[in-house]
């Protein structure tokens, strides 16, 4: 299998609340400490991956964090100015333009310009050079939106392209859509947890990912999943004392429901599943990415 | 057992609104509401936007949800051994026929086909950010007005912000009455000329915006805004209503969130948001919280035999800090938003999505039961 190492984008998706942002953390980290200048982007969030790591919160400035791993949150007003910046280039031109108030109603109005703009920005650093010719950052990690978000986040290049009459709004949708879905560049990573209804978005957001964006899926991480520890010989001796029994079943329960999602994902997805298991720490931060990375380093490398 | 701040609002609120982030359990929570509310004699709807067809095959609608209300059937409550004292009915947003809907209704009939296949219409009605929270909104206005349901409990779509939500009639309310969307309309809905007298009169911003949008794309805009300006009074109308249906005393939001980190500073952004925009927060939700393992498992742990006892304890010790974690966050829940009656539903063994499940939780929701 090919690792993450051999593409530049890597998309991180899933259902609400299954782990994302700690995947890209740990993903971000991994690929920085491989030795890759790594941007790792939060979209309009919290900061959560910087708060892990342990570093002051980055902002809508790229910050760096520590060797080789910057973070920046994408935001829509300082995303507008820039790229507003970028195309009208003069910055009296765009006081003129965008701190006019009748066009700011109107650029309200204008529907997906948001996503387009920090899209835009996301890929903007990806294509981003050093003044030597290298790549700024050789990997941009996405800690994209949930599911239904996710999507028309990531479609929105393709709907501009279909919708918007030529000109510049429509150039830079085919831009951004080219590079989405060039399987050389761009690589998404769908978490779920082991239970029934994150998986199942996990393989509707693999279906529109392919279907909607044309974006593959390269691989899944099942998180929190409970590993194996009570065979049925220790579940039938325990029958006598029923409230440990209670226990011990749930737990063999949770693992034959991890055991199951894994193989379901695999058998849908026609991608490699990675296993994190559900880590008890008190307190989740910069141990816990750490750990969590481990699980991951094949993932990251391609070797298994 | 003492009976939770949403006992009251069953009994009394008209309409509930289920808030919070993505994968907190709002569905679930909604639906256990609304289930509750028509067993105890309350004729209710709860209205889902998640096309989860497990809750439909759950409530005994095995065609599933579409967008028009369809009666839960009596046989669907057998297996809790109960009979429901008022009907209870279930259906599922479809954001797009509900855009076209309200089109149709707001718009004058030589306007219709126009908006309806104008390309930004289109996209503003389909997949894109914004267009789901206000229409869930508009549609729940709609119910409301109609009056044929004592309650109402709306699941609400999971926001990528908070504010999205809050914020989606506020929107287009601004829009419309905003002073510069009506000097851009006037001049034209005079002249009849929308598209010429942008251009004309804003000369230089709009050349400059052009350079930035391409000129093709402000004239197809210009002719979607003449298109919908015909709708204004109807929009306006129906925004203005939206909000006060949010900060009527009849309607009530129920904030959902699980104790996990992440989730609850969401939740408690929300809050903030909530009581900014003068609404009732009428109860806290914490979904699948983990209960401390009671210290008489210990002592029976240590009977096993070494091995066993090994993977017993282990296992008890995780679920301590589960319980611990869990605890820890629903304190600091409270103490970031204080005075909002917290209620607890346990993390049942597995993900059960059937009756049974929708029961148990609204017995937790109602206080019958409760976690240690």
């Amino acid at each position: 299998m090919a690792g993450l190492l051999d593409k530049r984008l890597w998309i991180v998706s899933g259902k609400g609340g299954v782990g994302k942002s700690t995947v890209a953390a740990a993903l971000a980290l991994a690929s920085a400490r491989a030795g890759r200048r790594t941007l790792v982007c939060e979209v309009n969030a919290q900061e959560r991956v910087s708060r892990f790591l342990e570093r002051p919160a980055a902002g809508p400035e790229v910050t760096l964090l520590e060797e080789n791993l910057w973070a920046v949150d994408v935001r829509p007003q300082e995303a507008m100015r820039e790229y507003g910046l970028m195309v009208l280039r003069f910055e009296t031109l765009y006081k003129t333009v965008f701190e006019n108030r009748l066009v700011r109603y109107f650029l309200r109005f204008i529907p997906s310009l948001q996503e387009l703009v920090l899209l835009g920005k996301i890929m903007f650093h990806l294509q981003e050079k050093l003044p030597d010719g290298r790549w700024r950052f050789d990997t941009i990690v996405m800690d994209a939106p949930a599911t239904g978000h996710a999507i028309s986040f990531l479609s929105v290049p393709q709907v501009l392209v279909q919708t918007v009459p030529p000109g510049p709004m429509s150039r830079e949708a085919q831009k951004m859509r080219d590079l989405l879905v060039d399987p050389a560049v761009t690589a998404a990573v769908l978490v779920a947890l082991p239970e029934e209804m994150p998986v199942n978005e996990a393989l509707e957001l693999h279906a529109a990912l392919r279907d909607k964006v044309n974006i593959r899926t390269h691989a899944a991480v099942l998180n929190q999943s409970f590993p194996e520890r009570f065979t049925e010989a220790d579940l039938e001796a325990l029958l006598g004392h029923p409230e440990l029994h209670h226990a011990a079943k749930a737990h063999h329960d949770r693992a034959a429901q991890a055991v199951l999602a894994g193989t379901k994902l695999e058998r849908n997805l026609h991608a490699p599943v990675f296993t994190v298991p559900r880590l008890f720490t008190p307190e989740f931060g910069r141990d816990a990415i750490e750990q969590v990375m481990g699980h991951l380093e094949p993932l990251v490398t391609g070797e298994l | 057992m003492s009976k939770t701040a949403l006992a009251p609002a069953l009994a009394g609120k008209r309409v509930l609104i289920c808030v919070g982030s993505g994968g907190v359990g709002k569905t679930t929570a909604a639906a256990s509401l609304a289930l509750r509310a028509a067993a105890d004699g309350r004729k209710s709807l709860v209205c889902t936007i998640d096309p989860a067809k497990r809750l439909a095959n759950s409530l005994g609608l095995s065609g599933g949800l579409g967008n028009t209300e369809t009666r839960v059937p009596a046989t669907a409550l057998e297996p809790l051994g109960i009979q429901s004292r008022a009907p209870l009915y279930a259906m599922m947003l479809d954001m797009k026929q509900t855009w076209d809907d309200l089109i149709t209704r707001v718009a004058p009939p030589d306007q219709r086909e126009r908006i309806l296949s104008n390309r930004f219409y289109q996209s503003l009605s389909t997949a894109l950010a914004g267009s789901q929270e206000y229409i869930s909104m508009e549609k729940l206005w709609e119910l409301r007005r109609r009056g044929e349901y004592e309650l109402i409990v709306l699941d609400t779509p999971p926001t990528a912000h908070a504010l999205d939500f809050l914020d989606a009639p506020n929107r287009v309310l601004d829009f419309l009455d905003n002073e510069a969307a009506k000097w851009l309309l006037s001049p034209a809905l005079k002249a009849g000329k929308f598209g010429m007298s942008l251009f004309n009169r804003s000369g230089y911003v709009m050349r400059a915006l052009a350079k930035f949008t391409g000129t093709e794309m402000l004239q197809e805009l210009s002719n979607f805004m003449l298109a919908i300006s015909s709708m204004n009074e109807g929009f306006r109308e129906r925004a203005r209503g939206v909000r006060q249906l949010l900060e009527d005393p009849s309607t009530g939001f129920v904030l959902v969130t699980s104790p996990h980190p992440e989730r609850m500073d969401e939740a408690i952004h929300f809050h903030t948001l909530l009581k900014q925009h003068r609404m009732e927060v009428v109860s806290l939700v914490v979904n699948r919280v983990h209960p401390m393992p009671p210290e008489a498992l210990w002592e029976d742990a240590a009977t096993l035999t070494p091995t066993r006892r090994a993977k017993v304890e282990e296992t008890l010790r995780e679920l301590q800090v589960l319980a611990e974690q869990d605890r820890t966050g629903v304190e600091q829940l409270q103490a970031a938003c204080p005075g909002v009656p917290i209620v607890q539903v346990p993390r049942f063994e597995l993900d059960v999505h059937d009756i049974t499940a929708l029961w148990r939780t609204g017995r937790y929701l109602l206080g019958d039961e409760a976690l240690e």
